[in-house]
């Protein structure tokens, strides 16, 4: 599994779900299940994401150990 | 929304085409009694509404499939390389992951289903001659059961 930081960076940048969608060009829902965990990115998406934020994928998106 | 307008359609298309082809058929088969001598003569009425329907939303279909694909192009989020129908949603990538879910779960229940349905003509013989009717409802019900499951199947995965 995959966890990420995505909500936690959105509320400190300020950003509500619509505005961070229109920035890395997916719909709110995307961000929804995103943030709940239950969709897992494309590399583009997650890049998009990193631009986003100005943090590495690797410090928004980790590998969640079993 | 979209979603259930185009299942809709594409349900209404299948219903009403069976329709045409059943008052052929029975046409058809009125003629042979009385080929064979089993009727002197037979009356039929034909209803004109499955074919104001067939016609009605077959191009009620195209137009909203034709104003999906621009508004697609024009949508910087949509992938207009998945695009195919108007039922497949292509808004973004999770959607267009969801739709390749919901296709894929939709036709392995199609195969159990068609496999229900070709076993139901060996229970009713007798159907084939009676009641024409019931091998063309039961093929025109396989895309309908396929279009029911893929729009639940969608649906259960975007509230996921």
């Amino acid at each position: 599994m995959i966890k990420n930081r995505v909500k936690e960076l959105r509320a400190r940048f300020h950003f509500t779900q619509g505005e961070l969608a229109d920035k890395v060009g997916v719909t709110r829902q995307t961000i929804v299940a995103l943030e709940k965990g239950s969709y897992i990115p494309s590399l583009l998406l997650a890049m998009n994401i990193s631009e986003v934020f100005e943090l590495p994928i690797g410090e928004i998106f980790m590998k969640e150990e079993k | 929304m979209r979603m259930y307008v185009a299942v809709f359609l594409r349900i209404m298309l299948f219903i009403s085409t069976s329709l045409l082809v059943y008052d052929f058929l029975v046409i058809e088969q009125n003629f042979i009694k009385m080929e064979r001598g089993f009727t002197s003569g037979f009356e039929v009425y034909i209803s004109p509404w499955p074919g104001y329907i067939f016609v009605g939303s077959a191009l009620f279909f195209l137009i909203a499939n034709l104003l999906q694909y621009l508004s697609v192009r024009r949508d910087k989020k949509s992938d207009i390389k998945a695009f195919m129908s108007f039922e497949y949603d292509v808004s973004d990538e999770r959607a267009v992951a969801n739709t390749r879910k919901a296709v894929s779960i939709a036709f392995a229940l199609l195969l159990v289903y068609s496999l229900l349905m070709i076993g139901s003509y060996m229970s009713i013989p007798n159907y084939f001659v009676d009641h024409i009717w019931f091998p063309l409802f039961t093929t025109a019900s396989i895309p309908i059961f396929g279009l029911l499951v893929y729009l639940i199947a969608y649906k259960v995965l975007q509230y996921k």
